[in-house]
């Protein structure tokens, strides 16, 4: 039970920063350029993680999961989810980019998840490192 | 026996009449749905915001019904730990009303162990649902409209009666009212330094 509700918070949660990302231009968070077509994904993802995770078993049963074990199950799953977003994303839009495509705009050193409008989690990290280094020298 | 006892012989008579509303109670009262679906609901609330000063808005309104809703759980376990007013409906002395209740849950849920007051679903339900109703009217008014379904659903369910519930619902919005109002605003600078290293973290 515990694998599945992972599991469930792990793929809705992919669907919900894909959508968020549309919203609030994250473009360095998307799988795709259109945004139509991560919009359909996220809900797809929200909903397919939905269906399966209640019609596979029967869910109205007394489990061994706590209410402190649901929310240190649902923040891994959060956090895992966002680490496979961000890899993801930085390894598609580099292929993307490498292909030819308009890059993505050039360096800047905003902090947080403002960056990712720009530019990409591993993309930000990378020149926030490098405008360090300068700054030392 | 808690006042309007009487409510629980009323609702789970309901159960059993017409399947589709069981099915819906049944997916509704749930220990997952809804309180994944309200959590999910605070995520896209965290990030789905464009302007940079809103999204910092909410996402301190999101922290404090994060903060709410653990503070919440210990002030049910603290209840709990001092007083424990009546046993659960399906557990109760009155034979017609814990027949009742006991096929209402067995039907649509399970029979919990826990004590049954408060509500400890409506009472997380509800502190998030004020919590984020600071950052975000709009969200806000979904998530105790969620809120307000879970609890229904448990008292349906033939699990909680409708004062546990009610019970819940009143502490959790009062916590979660001396969270935002009170407690965050008196711990500063911790919570700015939070925001700061999730922001370096790339997570905020």
């Amino acid at each position: 039970m515990a694998l599945d509700y992972f599991i469930l918070a792990f793929l809705s949660s992919l669907g919900v920063y894909q959508i968020a990302s549309v919203h609030a231009k994250l473009d360095g968070l998307c799988f795709f350029r259109q945004p139509v077509v991560q919009y359909i994904f996220g809900i797809l993802a929200i909903i397919g993680a939905f269906g399966w995770f209640f019609t596979s078993e029967e869910r109205n049963i007394h489990t061994t999961i706590e209410g402190a074990q649901q929310l240190g199950l649902f923040l891994g799953s959060i956090v895992a989810s966002w680490v496979f977003t961000n890899i993801l994303a930085s390894i598609m839009q580099a292929k993307v980019n490498s292909q030819g495509s308009t890059p993505r705009e050039g360096k800047q050193y905003d902090m947080g998840i403002e960056t990712l409008k720009k530019t990409t989690l591993f993309g930000g990290i990378s020149s926030s490192l490098k405008k360090e280094r300068k700054d030392k020298v | 026996m808690p006042p309007l006892a009487g409510w629980t012989l009323w609702i789970t008579g309901f159960v059993g009449k017409a399947p589709a509303l069981d099915s819906v109670m049944r997916l509704l009262c749930n220990d997952y749905f809804l309180p994944l679906t309200i959590c999910l609901i605070m995520l896209i609330l965290w990030l789905g915001q464009q302007d940079r000063i809103k999204r910092n808005h909410i996402q301190r309104a999101i922290m404090d019904a994060s903060v709410a809703i653990g503070i919440s759980t210990l002030v049910v376990a603290l209840i709990n730990s001092f007083w424990n007013p009546w046993p659960r409906p399906f557990l109760v002395d009155d034979p017609i009303i814990r027949e009742s209740a006991r096929y209402a849950a067995q039907t649509i849920f399970y029979f919990p162990t826990d004590p049954s007051f408060p509500s400890n679903g409506a009472t997380i339900a509800f502190a998030a649902a004020t919590g984020v109703w600071f950052g975000n009217r709009k969200a806000g008014a979904v998530v105790f409209v969620l809120a307000t379904l879970w609890a229904v659903a448990r008292f349906y369910a033939g699990i909680h009666f409708f004062v546990d519930v009610a019970g819940g619902a009143v502490v959790g919005i009062l916590t979660a009212l001396f969270i935002s109002k009170v407690f965050m605003p008196q711990i500063e600078p911790l919570p700015t330094w939070t925001m700061k290293l999730c922001r370096l973290l790339y997570l905020a």
